[in-house]
């Protein structure tokens, strides 16, 4: 879209001035060049003084947010609401895990069996049995740390339902590695949820039967398992 | 022309600041962490990459994983990166410090990977990948990682079938035609171990001492002081 | 072409020091002529190639076997394609042709040698073609920003001695007493690019830093390539063509310095909010998020500024095509530091972090401010180059309102999809009893997000038209003849009584 010349407009002034050069380009050059406006300037006005208020506001706020959340300019502290007094405190504590404390390490743990064993352990019908109501965690222990150890292959009963499945060695040489410590917290953290009501497992027991079965490296199959689901 | 100088300066120190401050600090600071020595173990935490995943670690950045998966796991709290089982507590410094480059990532189009090797370990975690690479929708339904059959070869077989040939672990349609095996190329085998040396150990006793306790209540308070 | 003086002489006698000047300013212009051809036609080749790539990203998000055979077309490596293209080949070339265009022009110096810079804008692009083709062959260093493969980054490195000394020489042998605000900028942005540059070179690639140092290093480069390159540039774009296409002086000096020196000191810590919740120090992460809350004052003193300037002259946004892209840009800059500064609060981070948000964010900025902006400078110098008109306002309008629409649903869409998967990644439903439930399952928060990522491809479409609009309309002015005789800018519309230029 071009507009037709308007005989009075600068651009046309210029030109038809410039009829008489035989420069083309010179003639190009004037019409963009006349019609631009002038170089940009700076206009002179005062800062507003609202501007003022609200900086100072800013940085009095920035700095009280980095005051605060500074975590004592620790490189190793990662959380910003760490307190270093309360740390103090901790540390200084017995290193004794409470019963709840147990339960709780227990269940972070657990997040890897979840994913078989449902959040809820349910489970998944046909494939992966519950954990909640189930005769095998509720029932011995000498079993159940057997299954965590290395695992569990073939068919096995579970609250009257077949299944047959494939569950990992979570002791060594499965690939996990748990030590006693997870094996007993985790053990401990199932057989108290979900309605379930069995003895907490402690890490010597653990021990004590990783120690026995130091030979093992099969997984456990049900018939293997029920002489110790006797006990 | 005599304000360039002074502009050139202000523009100067204004990126001195923040290098300084940002880099060089922690440069510094970060020269005294070193791998702590876990004495049940023997061993040095964190440990390096073995052989194969590292070669894997170079598969992984050559397919530029790092576009959707994150290696970095949040303090607990901040969002639910511990509770979705990404890890069993957040990610510190000392971490990394034996890697040679680090994958932290920023995008979470497909999980965190930093426990990978945590969540699916020896041959059911093998596995597990195997068929997730080359088609993601087999281990995760409605995924949308891309299929990465390239990872793979069809290749005849030649005497007896090969003790790797994987295409038992894959369903019907992606059988191949008779007298042909899936391999995992040497590319893939390598990407798989670094997948399942992806775990961090436990935290470090210093870091250990720094995380959040919450404040004493009053009551408890002056029960331990009885 | 006729000298300054020979020019002069041929207006009337009495001609006045403006046209003068004006008589100068073109002899400026031509001696930037070539480089500035090469700098942008070679941005816009690569702003077909990146939109090939952004489409081809954008489409295998939520149609993963789409050409899912094809190792150097794997999503990783197309996605870091589109990025490398769009910001290195894009992004700093049309930066360069506009940054010298505006030195030349500010200091009223001409370009000596200017040949010398097509030089520079070839290495340039050969730098960033090897670059490209290293990522898709496998040889992606996989750091964000900075995944060209070490071949390819040297040659780099020499393009940009050039054209960085080249301006400076300009501006040393200006005429010009006055630094006006724009040349702040562009100076500023030609010292510090460099810089964050090679420290992120050195430290990352070729002597790499201890674990998360390399992270701080990578986001200090990354968040700094935005605010200390790519936003300078812009502004100083701003700075000029606003001011310049309306005939008004630019409000308030004070505010223009108190905008920069403030974008200067706060700008460069905002860096680390890319690691909020990471494993790096809490004291470093409140230090980003600090300065980056703090931004807030070079952008609110920025926006009132250009407000100021502009109002009353609204109008002329109905004309000029110049005009109308910049001050797009220059309002997508507000909205895109605003929202860039309300991320970088924790609790939001906890949310928006890791999710598609950050996405549209960063479309925000460096399309919306940045892209726009240049869209609307090479509009404006185009003209004065090659002594010709834009052939078609149509092909303009519809570059303009594609991409001004595209551009604005990508980031709507992915603002609300991304939201909504960080919601649901982060937050744990309490069950009917009360009792807090495990997480989302992940795979579900992936299904949610697909009708979300369709629609950003759907936008993707119509940014790739007014991209055809206007790489169809540059080819075309380049072949097309230069007209004898008047010539009037190409505007949107007549201007009959307003004296607007393009």
């Amino acid at each position: 879209m071009s507009t037709n010349p308007d005989p009075n407009s600068p651009q046309s002034k210029g030109s038809l001035e410039q009829a008489g050069a035989s420069d083309e380009s010179i003639q190009r050059v004037h019409a963009i060049l006349i019609r631009e406006k002038e170089e940009p300037q700076e206009g002179f006005t005062p800062m507003p003084l609202f501007l003022l208020g609200f900086i100072s506001a800013m940085i009095f706020l920035g700095s009280v947010y980095f005051v605060h959340y500074r975590g004592d300019f620790d490189p190793l502290v990662y959380d910003t609401r760490y307190d270093a007094d309360s740390a103090k405190a901790a540390a200084s504590a017995p290193k004794e895990l409470s019963p709840e404390q147990i339960v709780a390490q227990g269940r972070v743990h657990y997040n890897t069996c979840a994913s078989c064993h449902m959040p809820n352990g349910q489970g998944v019908a046909g494939a992966f049995p519950p954990l909640a109501g189930s005769e095998w965690v509720t029932g011995s222990e000498e079993g159940l740390i057997r299954i965590l150890l290395h695992g569990l292959a073939g068919p096995i009963m579970v609250k009257g339902n077949p299944y047959n499945g494939n569950m990992p060695a979570f002791g060594p040489g499965g690939g996990y590695n748990w030590n006693d410590k997870k094996i007993a917290h985790v053990l401990t953290y199932i057989r108290q949820e979900w309605g379930n009501t069995g003895a907490p497992i402690t890490v010597e027991k653990v021990t004590e039967i990783r120690k026995a079965e130091s030979a093992r490296s099969k997984p456990w199959g049900d018939a293997e398992l029920q002489p110790f689901e006797k006990l | 022309m005599n304000r360039a100088p002074l502009i050139f300066l202000g523009i100067f120190f204004a990126m001195a600041f923040s290098w300084t401050g940002i880099i060089l600090t922690n440069q510094i600071s970060y020269g005294k962490l070193t791998p702590y020595v876990n004495l049940d173990d023997g061993k040095a935490y964190p440990q390096s990459l073995p052989g194969d995943a590292a070669r894997g670690k170079l598969v992984y950045q050559d397919l530029g994983c790092i576009s959707c998966h994150s290696q970095q796991v949040r303090q607990p709290g901040f969002g639910t990166d511990i509770e979705r089982g990404w890890g069993e507590r957040g990610s510190v410094a000392r971490d990394y410090i034996r890697e040679k480059r680090v994958f932290l990532g920023t995008m979470r189009t497909g999980p965190d990977l930093r426990n990978g090797g945590a969540r699916y370990a020896g041959q059911g975690g093998r596995e597990w990948h195997i068929k997730h690479f080359y088609e993601s929708t087999l281990t995760s339904a409605g995924s949308i990682m891309p299929p990465h059959r390239f990872l793979y070869e069809t290749r005849a077989i030649v005497g007896e079938p090969s003790p790797k040939a994987v295409q038992s672990l894959l369903p019907a349609q992606y059988q191949p035609a008779p007298g042909f095996e899936i391999v995992l190329k040497q590319r893939g085998e390598d990407l798989i171990s670094y997948m399942l040396a992806l775990k961090d150990p436990e935290l470090y006793p210093e870091e250990a001492a720094r995380v959040y306790v919450p404040k004493a209540e009053p009551a408890a308070k002056e029960e331990a002081a009885k | 072409m006729a000298s300054a003086s020979q020019l002069a002489a041929s207006l009337k006698p009495s001609a006045s020091p403006e046209m003068v000047k004006r008589a100068e300013l073109s002899e400026i212009d031509a001696s930037t002529k070539l480089p500035a051809l090469f700098f942008f036609g070679s941005s816009i080749l690569w702003l077909l190639v990146g939109t090939v790539f952004a489409l081809l990203a954008s489409f295998k998000m939520h149609m993963p076997h789409f050409l899912g055979d094809y190792e150097w077309l794997t999503f990783g490596r197309v996605r870091t394609a589109h990025l490398n293209a769009v910001i290195y080949g894009w992004s700093i070339n049309a930066s360069f042709g506009v940054a010298f265009w505006l030195m030349a022009r500010l200091s009223r110096a001409e370009l000596r040698h200017s040949g010398l810079l097509l030089i520079a804008a070839a290495f340039w692009n050969i730098g960033v073609t090897l670059g490209i083709y290293g990522i898709l062959a496998g040889d992606s260093t996989s750091i964000e920003w900075l995944e060209f493969p070490p071949y390819a980054t040297p040659l780099l490195f020499f393009a940009y001695a050039l054209v960085g000394a080249w301006a400076i020489i300009t501006f040393r042998f200006g005429r010009s007493k006055h630094i006006y605000v724009s040349q702040w900028y562009v100076l500023a942005a030609l010292f510090w690019f460099p810089w964050i540059y090679s420290v992120a070179q050195i430290m990352l690639i070729f002597s790499p830093a201890r674990g998360t140092v390399q992270s701080l290093v990578n986001w200090w480069f990354a968040h700094n390539v935005l605010g200390l390159w790519f936003t300078p540039i812009a502004l100083g774009a701003v700075y000029y063509f606003l001011p310049k296409v309306l005939g008004k002086p630019i409000h308030s000096y004070y505010l223009s310095v108190l905008g920069f020196w403030s974008l200067a000191i706060f700008y460069n810590w905002a860096g680390v909010h890319h690691l909020i919740g990471g494993p790096v120090p809490v004291w470093v992460q409140t230090a980003g998020i600090t300065a980056s809350f703090m931004m807030v004052i070079p952008v609110i003193v920025t926006a009132i500024n250009h407000h100021l300037t502009m109002i009353g002259s609204f109008s002329a946004l109905k004309f000029s095509p110049t005009l109308r892209f910049t001050v797009f840009g220059a309002v997508a800059y507000t909205f895109t530091s605003l929202q860039g500064s309300s991320m970088s609060i924790r609790s939001w981070s906890e949310v928006t972090h890791f999710t598609h948000y950050t996405i549209g964010h960063s479309h925000a900025g460096m399309y919306a401010f940045f892209t726009m902006v240049m869209f609307g400078s090479i509009y404006y110098i185009m003209p004065r180059i090659m002594l010709k008109e834009w052939p078609s306002a149509k092909l303009i309008s519809v570059h303009f309102w594609a991409c001004a629409i595209g551009v604005s649903f990508y980031v709507l869409v992915l603002s609300i999809g991304g939201v909504k998967q960080g919601m649901e990644m982060n937050t744990l439903p309490v069950g009917a009893d009360g009792k807090v439930g495990g997480p989302i399952a992940f795979l579900e928060i992936v299904k949610n997000t697909i009708p979300w990522l369709k629609m950003r491809s759907y936008s993707g479409i119509l940014i790739t038209i007014g991209h055809l609009a206007f790489a169809i309309n540059f080819v075309w002015m380049l072949l097309k003849p230069g007209s004898v005789g008047a010539s009037a800018p190409t505007l949107f519309r007549n201007a009959p009584d307003l004296e607007v230029t393009r």
